[in-house]
């Protein structure tokens, strides 16, 4: 097995998406700066190291840039908004008075080190986790993980997958439609050229859209089979209303913040609902794959490396939740214990342990 | 590109977090009770929480607010990570984040500081002028004024409903101002459910108009001149002085002044279990994987070419 260990394939993309969403689930309990830098290096090591050639790959530059906006939106709102919490004030800017109707909103005046850094810690928390999943995006193949969709999961799945695939795709249109205009030798600036390039990115995207829903079409997805209308509005009302009760259960779970009566309990109906509705779906629906992703065991390595990281911050925030949201009272270095620093750092084996992707040249077309 | 990101995120913790943390603040406020009317004393009952009451003065001059003198007299304070300090869940790390609060309807409960604390476990707000009961205070810390000379309570507040609410058990007495007669106002409720309306400013006697012996009393049959400001807010009337009274000091519990109190970031990091060594390892591993990134990326981008 040692031989073929690290033969060169593409990994299937369920175990990629498992591994980037442990590492974003880890993100979203900690506020701890030296945590979250590191959770960014860990998965853009892991992307760096692992990625194809694939377009989709390309655009995970992207989302590091995104991330980068977030931290710094979140630290101009503190200090255009109000930024005093705290008794360490390192600018002083004139306060813009603001009529009665506007009380308790405050537009610039003082700002402390606190409120800044409140701001940097948070924002770097949303932007760890959208780091997070551009790793996903740049890892999985979004072809594959459609086709690696259980039947019932057909329709949901498409639409997620069209979904989680646009930025990708824009990305690549970008860098196509640049490219193109760089051969033509078109160097003008300013509005004119942004015109020459939102356009036909905009052109490309209604033409694949179309492309893509003629292909599915050939394809015979959307068939509705020998089903009924009424059975088939059944289905889709117990699907949408059951992955809602999802969507809204594992976001009460993982945010800590929300009401428990909107955590286990809605998440729980949710997946019953859902359940139902799949099976309804499935029913009605039969499809054969031509050579499936199989799961091996460099599937369960890399999947069970980011359950980890997300297990061991689980546990840290159950046992000894005082380091992961530095305290912001009095100024300090955030302090750190060792095992959420062990844990995350447990993230970085699929960068060593997961088979390198197939290059382009060498891929089958 | 993300390199430079890491090291531009890395300038702004280093400028930022230079200052060093500063320990229990005995070098603001003092112990025990302000010995004048200048200054207000903050009293901290952990009540069931365990622990001696901590009784300190925040001997300012000027006007500020709960926040100011509760922080201005050293104590250590944390606010729930939703609104800041305007709601406070630790005072001297207590109710620490490794510390099982037995709050009734919650198993296991430990305060995370995140979002409001429950009202089965809470730290509620008092205040009292001198010689004057206890009242619970009807506005947040950074909404009132503490009152010249007078007390602000801690209390913590566990399994408790709003009529038994436990007031602090020190006597809002100052020593050697026994025997006055309670001459604080009573301060008018919230007119509006806005939690960022502020406190009409109060008439009460001007900040260190007496130097130590007097309490400053105005002639308690006058009412106070109303603040031009407050026009369309009822007067604050004077209290009747005959019925209100503080409690007898004598009934007092035992009280430190905090000196021995240890500083509560050496409490956090031993409580947390957190290792000097620790933040230096994150960093040191961030760059080795920012380096190592950067090599494969070359690597692969050479085989590439190759």
């Amino acid at each position: 097995m040692g031989s073929t260990w690290f033969l060169p394939r593409d990994l299937h993309p369920a175990a990629w998406w498992v591994w980037a969403l442990g590492l974003a689930t880890a993100a979203s309990r900690t506020t701890n700066p030296w945590l979250l830098g590191l959770i960014v290096a860990v998965a853009s090591l892991v992307v760096i190291a692992r990625r194809g050639e694939a377009p989709w790959a390309l655009a995970f530059r992207l989302y590091l840039v995104l991330a980068g906006f977030i931290v710094t939106m979140r630290v101009l709102f503190r200090i255009i908004f109000g930024g005093a919490e705290g008794s360490t004030i390192i600018l002083r800017l004139p306060e813009i008075p603001l009529p009665a109707w506007a009380a308790g909103i405050r537009l610039f005046g003082a700002v402390s080190a606190e409120s800044v850094l409140g701001g940097f810690y948070d924002g770097l928390r949303l932007a760890t986790m959208v780091v997070c999943l551009g790793a996903a995006n740049a890892l999985a193949n979004p072809k594959r993980l459609l086709k690696a969709m259980p039947a019932a999961l057909y329709e949901v799945g498409t639409a997620v997958t069209v979904a989680l695939s646009v930025f990708p795709q824009l990305a690549e249109s970008v860098l196509r439609v640049r490219r193109a205009r760089k051969l033509r030798g078109g160097t003008g600036k300013g509005v004119r050229a942004l015109r020459g390039i939102v356009i036909p990115i905009l052109a490309d995207a209604l033409d694949r859209s179309l492309l893509l829903a003629a292909s599915m079409d050939s394809r015979g997805y959307g068939r509705a089979g020998v089903a009924t209308t009424r059975a088939r509005a059944a289905t889709g009302v117990l699907m949408i209303v059951g992955l809602l009760g999802v969507c809204v259960g594992v976001y009460a779970t993982l945010d800590g913040s929300t009401p428990r009566y909107l955590a286990t309990p809605v998440l729980v109906a949710g997946l019953v609902i859902a359940v139902l509705g799949f099976r309804a779906a499935g029913r009605r629906v039969h499809r054969t794959r031509y050579r499936p992703d199989r799961w091996l065991l460099a599937e369960i390595v890399v999947a069970a490396s980011g359950v980890a990281v997300a297990v061991v911050m689980f546990g840290t925030s159950r046992v000894d939740p005082t380091n992961l949201n530095p305290s912001l009272i009095t100024l300090s270095w955030p302090l750190l214990s060792w095992p959420p620093l062990i844990g995350v750092l447990i993230g970085v084996t699929p960068a060593l342990l997961a088979p390198p992707p197939l290059e382009l040249e060498k891929a089958p077309a | 590109m993300r390199m430079r990101f890491i090291a531009a995120a890395a300038a702004v913790v280093l400028t930022a977090v230079a200052s060093p943390a500063y320990a229990i603040d005995q070098s603001k406020g003092k112990p025990g009770f302000c010995p004048s009317a200048t200054g207000v004393t903050v009293v901290v009952d952990f009540q069931d929480l365990g622990g001696t009451t901590i009784v300190r003065c925040f001997p300012s001059a000027s006007r500020g607010t709960g926040l100011d003198a509760l922080k201005g007299a050293g104590f250590q304070i944390a606010g729930v990570q939703r609104w800041g300090e305007g709601f406070i869940c630790r005072v001297e790390n207590r109710p620490s984040a490794v510390e099982i609060v037995p709050a009734q309807g919650k198993q296991n409960y430990r305060e995370l500081c995140i979002d409001t604390p429950p009202g089965s476990a809470y730290w509620s707000y008092w205040h009292a002028g001198n010689n004057c009961p206890w009242v619970y205070s009807q506005w947040g810390i950074k909404n009132r004024d503490f009152i010249p000379g007078g007390f602000e309570g801690w209390s913590f507040s566990l399994n408790k409903t709003a009529k038994t609410n436990p007031q602090p058990r020190i006597a809002a007495v100052r020593p050697g101002a026994e025997g006055r007669t309670c001459n604080a106002t009573e301060e008018p409720k919230p007119t509006t459910n806005d939690p960022n309306e502020q406190q009409q400013p109060q008439p009460n006697t001007p900040p260190g108009a007496d130097n130590g012996g007097g309490d400053g009393d105005p002639p308690a049959a006058e009412p106070p001149p109303a603040p031009a400001t407050s026009a369309a807010l009822p007067l604050p009337r004077p209290r009747n002085s005959a019925s209100p009274t503080a409690a007898n000091p004598a009934l007092s519990v035992a009280f430190t002044g905090g000196e021995q109190a240890e500083d509560v970031n050496k409490v956090l990091r031993r409580q947390s279990g957190a290792s000097p060594y620790a933040p230096w390892v994150a960093g040191a591993a961030v760059v080795l994987l920012a380096a190592a990134s950067w090599w494969i990326a070359r690597q692969r981008r050479r085989a590439r070419k190759a």
